[in-house]
Protein backbone atom coordinates (compact mmCIF):
# COMPACT_ATOMS: atom_id res chain seq x y z
CA UNK A 1 0.00 0.00 0.00
CA UNK A 2 1.25 3.42 -1.06
CA UNK A 3 1.86 6.01 2.10
CA UNK A 4 0.67 9.22 1.44
CA UNK A 5 1.30 12.36 3.71
CA UNK A 6 -1.25 15.40 3.46
CA UNK A 7 -1.71 18.20 5.57
CA UNK A 8 -5.57 18.42 7.45
CA UNK A 9 -7.40 21.01 9.50
CA UNK A 10 -9.74 20.60 11.87
CA UNK A 11 -12.72 23.33 13.12
CA UNK A 12 -14.71 23.87 16.10
CA UNK A 13 -17.88 24.04 14.61
CA UNK A 14 -19.46 23.44 11.80
CA UNK A 15 -19.98 26.58 10.19
CA UNK A 16 -15.88 27.54 9.99
CA UNK A 17 -15.66 23.83 8.40
CA UNK A 18 -17.89 25.52 5.61
CA UNK A 19 -15.82 28.64 5.67
CA UNK A 20 -13.14 27.51 5.60
CA UNK A 21 -13.55 25.65 2.20
CA UNK A 22 -14.50 29.36 0.80
CA UNK A 23 -10.78 30.66 2.11
CA UNK A 24 -9.14 27.26 0.48
CA UNK A 25 -10.99 27.97 -2.71
CA UNK A 26 -10.58 31.98 -2.64
CA UNK A 27 -6.62 31.00 -1.90
CA UNK A 28 -6.38 28.61 -5.00
CA UNK A 29 -5.50 25.58 -2.26
CA UNK A 30 -6.46 21.90 -3.64
CA UNK A 31 -8.34 20.05 -0.93
CA UNK A 32 -11.31 17.68 -0.05
CA UNK A 33 -13.52 17.84 2.55
CA UNK A 34 -13.84 14.37 4.48
CA UNK A 35 -15.26 13.57 7.43
CA UNK A 36 -12.77 14.40 10.59
CA UNK A 37 -10.51 10.77 10.86
CA UNK A 38 -11.62 9.13 14.14
CA UNK A 39 -7.79 9.66 15.31
CA UNK A 40 -8.62 13.55 15.72
CA UNK A 41 -12.03 13.25 16.67
CA UNK A 42 -12.75 15.09 19.23
CA UNK A 43 -13.92 18.52 17.03
CA UNK A 44 -16.46 19.21 14.30
CA UNK A 45 -17.45 16.04 12.07
CA UNK A 46 -15.69 17.81 9.04
CA UNK A 47 -12.15 18.62 8.24
CA UNK A 48 -10.10 19.87 5.08
CA UNK A 49 -6.98 17.21 3.84
CA UNK A 50 -4.73 19.03 1.49
CA UNK A 51 -1.58 18.52 -0.07
CA UNK A 52 1.38 18.57 2.59
CA UNK A 53 3.21 20.60 0.39
CA UNK A 54 0.78 23.88 1.30
CA UNK A 55 1.41 23.38 5.08
CA UNK A 56 2.97 26.37 5.05
CA UNK A 57 0.71 28.25 3.13
CA UNK A 58 -2.09 27.41 5.28
CA UNK A 59 0.38 27.97 8.92
CA UNK A 60 0.36 31.69 7.13
CA UNK A 61 -3.28 31.77 6.26
CA UNK A 62 -4.23 30.68 10.00
CA UNK A 63 -1.74 33.40 11.00
CA UNK A 64 -3.17 36.03 9.51
CA UNK A 65 -6.85 35.20 11.37
CA UNK A 66 -8.53 33.95 8.12
CA UNK A 67 -8.88 30.54 9.34
CA UNK A 68 -10.96 29.74 12.68
CA UNK A 69 -9.05 26.40 13.53
CA UNK A 70 -9.68 23.60 15.99
CA UNK A 71 -6.12 21.97 15.08
CA UNK A 72 -3.82 21.34 12.19
CA UNK A 73 -2.08 17.66 11.38
CA UNK A 74 0.46 16.10 9.63
CA UNK A 75 -2.11 13.27 8.35
CA UNK A 76 -0.23 9.89 7.04
CA UNK A 77 -2.11 7.39 5.65
CA UNK A 78 -1.06 4.01 4.91
CA UNK A 79 -3.84 2.11 3.21
CA UNK A 80 -6.25 1.61 5.68
CA UNK A 81 -4.42 2.78 8.50
CA UNK A 82 -3.70 6.27 9.34
CA UNK A 83 -1.94 8.62 12.04
CA UNK A 84 -2.53 12.16 12.66
CA UNK A 85 0.22 14.47 14.34
CA UNK A 86 -0.75 17.50 15.52
CA UNK A 87 1.27 20.83 14.25
CA UNK A 88 -0.76 23.52 16.12
CA UNK B 1 -38.89 -17.02 -35.88
CA UNK B 2 -37.35 -13.37 -36.89
CA UNK B 3 -39.24 -9.97 -35.43
CA UNK B 4 -38.05 -6.73 -36.49
CA UNK B 5 -38.51 -3.90 -33.73
CA UNK B 6 -38.50 0.15 -35.38
CA UNK B 7 -37.61 2.11 -32.60
CA UNK B 8 -36.16 4.76 -34.69
CA UNK B 9 -37.70 8.44 -33.44
CA UNK B 10 -39.18 6.79 -30.30
CA UNK B 11 -37.97 8.38 -26.92
CA UNK B 12 -36.23 6.82 -23.96
CA UNK B 13 -37.15 4.61 -22.43
CA UNK B 14 -39.47 3.22 -25.55
CA UNK B 15 -36.80 1.52 -27.53
CA UNK B 16 -36.47 -0.57 -24.34
CA UNK B 17 -40.04 -1.35 -23.47
CA UNK B 18 -40.73 -2.13 -27.73
CA UNK B 19 -37.74 -4.59 -27.51
CA UNK B 20 -38.70 -6.33 -24.01
CA UNK B 21 -42.25 -6.51 -25.17
CA UNK B 22 -41.12 -8.86 -28.09
CA UNK B 23 -38.89 -10.52 -26.16
CA UNK B 24 -41.45 -11.88 -23.63
CA UNK B 25 -44.16 -12.34 -26.15
CA UNK B 26 -41.24 -14.67 -28.14
CA UNK B 27 -40.82 -18.67 -26.77
CA UNK B 28 -37.11 -18.31 -28.76
CA UNK B 29 -36.08 -16.43 -31.63
CA UNK B 30 -34.29 -13.20 -32.81
CA UNK B 31 -35.54 -10.06 -32.19
CA UNK B 32 -33.92 -7.04 -34.24
CA UNK B 33 -34.62 -3.84 -32.76
CA UNK B 34 -33.23 -0.87 -34.74
CA UNK B 35 -32.67 2.39 -33.23
CA UNK B 36 -31.33 5.68 -33.89
CA UNK B 37 -29.06 7.29 -31.04
CA UNK B 38 -26.23 5.96 -29.22
CA UNK B 39 -28.08 5.84 -25.66
CA UNK B 40 -30.89 3.71 -27.19
CA UNK B 41 -28.21 1.45 -28.47
CA UNK B 42 -26.74 0.72 -25.32
CA UNK B 43 -29.61 0.91 -23.21
CA UNK B 44 -31.34 -2.07 -25.50
CA UNK B 45 -28.03 -3.92 -25.39
CA UNK B 46 -27.91 -3.75 -21.59
CA UNK B 47 -31.51 -5.13 -21.63
CA UNK B 48 -30.09 -7.72 -23.45
CA UNK B 49 -27.67 -8.88 -21.22
CA UNK B 50 -29.21 -8.25 -18.17
CA UNK B 51 -31.92 -10.56 -19.60
CA UNK B 52 -28.88 -13.20 -20.48
CA UNK B 53 -29.69 -13.59 -23.89
CA UNK B 54 -26.54 -12.83 -26.46
CA UNK B 55 -26.79 -9.88 -29.19
CA UNK B 56 -25.12 -8.33 -32.22
CA UNK B 57 -24.78 -4.49 -32.75
CA UNK B 58 -24.73 -3.87 -36.45
CA UNK B 59 -23.92 0.53 -36.97
CA UNK B 60 -25.88 1.35 -39.75
CA UNK B 61 -25.58 4.96 -41.41
CA UNK B 62 -25.06 7.48 -39.20
CA UNK B 63 -25.83 7.17 -35.52
CA UNK B 64 -28.59 4.04 -36.82
CA UNK B 65 -28.11 0.85 -35.28
CA UNK B 66 -29.78 -2.58 -35.42
CA UNK B 67 -29.55 -4.57 -32.25
CA UNK B 68 -29.86 -8.09 -32.88
CA UNK B 69 -31.15 -10.49 -29.76
CA UNK B 70 -31.26 -13.63 -29.73
CA UNK B 71 -33.56 -15.19 -27.13
CA UNK B 72 -32.44 -18.92 -27.84
CA UNK B 73 -29.46 -18.15 -26.84
CA UNK B 74 -29.19 -18.79 -22.89
CA UNK B 75 -26.03 -16.82 -22.02
CA UNK B 76 -24.82 -18.49 -18.45
CA UNK B 77 -22.98 -16.10 -16.64
CA UNK B 78 -20.24 -17.41 -14.60
CA UNK B 79 -20.49 -15.81 -11.21
CA UNK B 80 -16.95 -14.55 -10.46
CA UNK B 81 -16.31 -14.97 -6.41
CA UNK B 82 -16.16 -10.95 -6.21
CA UNK B 83 -14.59 -11.71 -2.58
CA UNK B 84 -14.64 -9.54 -0.06
CA UNK B 85 -13.52 -6.41 -2.34
CA UNK B 86 -17.54 -6.01 -2.60
CA UNK B 87 -20.80 -6.38 -0.38
CA UNK B 88 -24.13 -6.73 -2.36
CA UNK B 89 -25.10 -3.26 -2.11
CA UNK B 90 -26.29 -0.80 -3.91
CA UNK B 91 -26.17 3.01 -2.62
CA UNK B 92 -28.82 5.11 -4.29
CA UNK B 93 -28.31 8.91 -4.59
CA UNK B 94 -31.40 10.80 -4.59
CA UNK B 95 -30.19 14.18 -4.67
CA UNK B 96 -26.73 16.28 -4.59
CA UNK B 97 -27.37 16.93 -1.07
CA UNK B 98 -27.34 14.80 1.67
CA UNK B 99 -30.78 15.34 3.24
CA UNK B 100 -33.22 18.51 3.39
CA UNK B 101 -32.79 21.65 4.85
CA UNK B 102 -29.94 23.57 4.25
CA UNK B 103 -28.19 23.41 1.07
CA UNK B 104 -24.87 24.23 2.24
CA UNK B 105 -24.87 21.85 5.08
CA UNK B 106 -26.75 19.01 2.42
CA UNK B 107 -23.88 19.57 0.06
CA UNK B 108 -20.79 19.46 2.69
CA UNK B 109 -22.16 16.18 4.17
CA UNK B 110 -22.65 14.73 0.81
CA UNK B 111 -18.79 15.29 0.06
CA UNK B 112 -18.16 13.76 3.53
CA UNK B 113 -20.78 11.05 2.40
CA UNK B 114 -19.08 9.77 -0.66
CA UNK B 115 -15.22 10.36 0.12
CA UNK B 116 -16.39 8.01 3.36
CA UNK B 117 -17.29 5.48 1.02
CA UNK B 118 -14.61 5.50 -1.67
CA UNK B 119 -12.58 4.96 1.62
CA UNK B 120 -13.85 2.20 3.41
CA UNK B 121 -14.01 -1.73 2.57
CA UNK B 122 -16.35 -4.01 1.42
CA UNK B 123 -17.01 -1.71 -1.06
CA UNK B 124 -20.66 -1.27 -2.87
CA UNK B 125 -21.27 -3.29 -5.93
CA UNK B 126 -23.64 -0.44 -7.44
CA UNK B 127 -23.79 3.55 -7.10
CA UNK B 128 -26.87 5.02 -8.72
CA UNK B 129 -27.93 8.31 -9.28
CA UNK B 130 -31.32 9.98 -10.23
CA UNK B 131 -32.74 12.88 -10.07
CA UNK B 132 -30.07 15.59 -8.38
CA UNK B 133 -27.88 12.85 -7.44
CA UNK B 134 -26.93 12.94 -11.65
CA UNK B 135 -24.98 16.29 -10.80
CA UNK B 136 -22.52 14.25 -8.89
CA UNK B 137 -21.54 12.35 -11.85
CA UNK B 138 -21.33 15.22 -14.12
CA UNK B 139 -18.80 17.82 -14.88
CA UNK B 140 -18.01 20.27 -11.82
CA UNK B 141 -18.92 17.60 -8.93
CA UNK B 142 -16.50 18.12 -6.48
CA UNK B 143 -16.64 13.85 -5.74
CA UNK B 144 -15.30 12.85 -9.03
CA UNK B 145 -12.59 11.97 -7.75
CA UNK B 146 -14.11 9.61 -5.47
CA UNK B 147 -16.69 8.12 -7.74
CA UNK B 148 -13.74 7.75 -10.03
CA UNK B 149 -11.81 5.58 -8.03
CA UNK B 150 -14.98 3.02 -6.97
CA UNK B 151 -15.32 2.74 -10.40
CA UNK B 152 -11.77 2.08 -11.35
CA UNK B 153 -12.18 -0.76 -8.21
CA UNK B 154 -15.04 -2.44 -10.14
CA UNK B 155 -18.02 -0.46 -8.61
CA UNK B 156 -20.77 -0.28 -11.37
CA UNK B 157 -21.95 3.43 -11.98
CA UNK B 158 -25.36 4.24 -12.84
CA UNK B 159 -26.91 7.59 -14.10
CA UNK B 160 -30.02 8.33 -15.14
CA UNK B 161 -30.69 9.27 -18.59
CA UNK B 162 -34.22 10.72 -18.13
CA UNK B 163 -32.16 12.79 -15.12
CA UNK B 164 -29.85 13.92 -17.15
CA UNK B 165 -31.54 14.77 -20.04
CA UNK B 166 -34.03 16.58 -18.81
CA UNK B 167 -31.62 18.35 -16.67
CA UNK B 168 -29.59 19.12 -19.58
CA UNK B 169 -26.13 17.73 -18.83
CA UNK B 170 -25.89 14.69 -20.61
CA UNK B 171 -22.72 15.72 -22.49
CA UNK B 172 -21.13 16.82 -19.26
CA UNK B 173 -21.54 12.90 -17.48
CA UNK B 174 -17.86 12.42 -16.38
CA UNK B 175 -17.98 8.89 -15.16
CA UNK B 176 -20.13 5.34 -15.29
CA UNK B 177 -23.00 4.93 -17.60
CA UNK B 178 -26.14 6.05 -18.72
CA UNK B 179 -29.23 3.92 -17.54
CA UNK B 180 -32.84 3.67 -17.11
CA UNK B 181 -35.52 2.84 -14.29
CA UNK B 182 -35.41 -1.10 -15.46
CA UNK B 183 -31.95 -1.14 -14.11
CA UNK B 184 -32.25 1.73 -11.38
CA UNK B 185 -35.27 -0.61 -10.34
CA UNK B 186 -33.30 -3.90 -10.61
CA UNK B 187 -30.01 -2.66 -8.90
CA UNK B 188 -32.32 -1.82 -5.67
CA UNK B 189 -34.66 -4.90 -5.54
CA UNK B 190 -31.74 -7.04 -6.19
CA UNK B 191 -28.82 -6.50 -3.07
CA UNK B 192 -29.32 -7.80 -0.14
CA UNK B 193 -29.29 -4.67 1.36
CA UNK B 194 -29.95 -0.74 -0.36
CA UNK B 195 -29.49 2.58 0.96
CA UNK B 196 -30.90 5.87 -0.33
CA UNK B 197 -29.26 9.09 0.10
CA UNK B 198 -30.79 12.34 -0.78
Amino acid sequence: MKREIYGLITFKSTHFALQGEVVFKDNNIVFKTIPTPREVSHSCGLALLFMVDDIDIVKNIIEKGLLQIDGLYRYTKDGHNSSAEKIL
Amino acid sequence: MNIEVDARGQACPKPVIMTKKQLDEVTSGVITTIVDNEVAKENVSKLATSMGFSFEVDQMDGDEYRISINKGDIKIESQVSTSSKFKDMTIAFASDTMGKGDEGLGKILMKSFVYTVSESTPYPSTLIFYNCGVKLTCEGSEVLDDIKKLEDEGVEIISCGTCLDFLNIKDKLKVGSISNMYTIYEKLKDPASNIIIG
